[in-house]
């Protein structure tokens, strides 16, 4: 089964260039309903304002960094079974092990090819 | 009262009488030799106690202005006034030049991902221009190169003033952070585990390693 490109994703990052390569990326992948957040609570505004079927955030931001994010997604009755990519810098073990137990789906440490997200978007979705 | 006795052993002798029983043979002259002999005492000492302390002024002067040669030397007001803000203003510009070249080299990638590919001279041409664009937007590098280079020539001029400051004086570091608000920031990002690129992190194959572990 392949996963539903006609879902719209949530794209969260500080960097509009960032912002506009994972668009480009996801386009490339079939995905043209894509949504951008420059941090946490913008992005917790939008999630509560529409229904995404994947959210792909970087986690270091202000004032509301991406961990929070995540953290407030999956205590949201509403929003905690929306998948969540973490895609970042933060490459330390215990971030990885932090975000996971936080309920993360899956992570991309930036700077990643267009095959890795697409990999670990198939993951997500069991394709 | 003998002149060879010690102006001590003088007054020692005279606080005996005056505590012993025969003290009302003290006479007048003796009370006014001690109180002489008390004086030049403490003449002496007073004497001695000044010259003590202005020899430890003298040394607190020198050391004082030993130091504000060592502090001149830092100079502090001209790192602050021209080159930190200067190396500001270099990494701004470099973060704009790189923000400016990335989106004109996207730009040109989005305009051949939507070029029309079914006539093959257009789209050749097209291709060309757009690439192009490309190598001119990759000039970036060699400028943002040579103002990274004055921003490293600050941090290793701040580096040098600040080192021989401190092994000057021996200083050594103190506890904690510098401030509140440094405080403040340094819990922050520990809390929020935020330490951005790092040299020695993990790369993608040991991520999805952690990820597959139960």
């Amino acid at each position: 089964m392949a996963v539903d490109t006609a879902m719209p994703i949530l794209v969260v990052d500080d960097y509009k260039t960032m912002i506009r390569i994972i668009r480009n990326l996801l386009k490339q992948l079939g995905f043209n309903d894509v949504d951008e957040a420059t941090d946490g609570a913008e992005a917790l505004q939008k999630l509560r304002s529409k229904q995404y079927g994947l959210v792909i955030s970087d986690w270091n931001m202000e004032p509301m960094t991406g961990y929070e994010l995540l953290k407030h997604v999956r205590s949201d009755d509403g929003l905690s079974q929306t998948p969540f990519i973490m895609v970042t810098a933060e490459s330390k073990t215990e971030n990885v092990i932090a975000a996971k137990k936080a309920g993360v789906n899956n992570y991309i440490v930036k700077p990643f090819p267009a095959a890795t997200l697409k990999a670990k978007i198939d993951a997500v979705f069991g394709v | 009262m003998s002149k060879t006795e010690s102006r001590a052993d003088q007054v020692s002798r005279v606080l005996q009488e005056i505590g012993s029983e025969t003290s009302d043979d003290i006479s007048v002259r003796e009370i006014l030799s001690l109180a002489d002999t008390m004086a030049q005492s403490m003449g002496g000492l007073y004497r001695a106690i000044e010259a003590s302390i202005h020899r430890e002024f003298s040394e607190i002067a020198s050391y004082i202005e030993a130091m504000k040669a060592d502090i001149a030397g830092l100079q502090a007001n001209d790192l602050k006034e021209t080159h930190l803000p200067t190396a500001g203003r270099e990494l701004d510009a470099v973060v704009e030049a790189t923000e400016a070249a990335t989106n004109s080299i996207m730009e040109c990638a989005e305009a051949i991902m939507c070029a029309d590919a079914s006539d093959p001279d257009a789209y050749k041409a097209t291709v060309d221009e757009q690439v192009m664009k490309i190598f001119e937007a990759c000039s970036f590098q060699d400028i943002t190169g040579q103002r990274i280079s004055k921003v490293v020539e600050t941090l290793n001029m701040v580096d040098a003033r600040v080192s021989r400051f401190a092994a000057r004086f021996s200083v050594a570091d103190a506890e904690g952070p510098a401030s509140d608000d440094e405080a403040a920031r340094a819990a922050r990002r520990k809390e929020q585990m935020l330490d951005g690129p790092r040299t020695d992190g993990i790369n993608q194959d040991a991520v999805d390693d952690l990820f597959s572990a139960a």
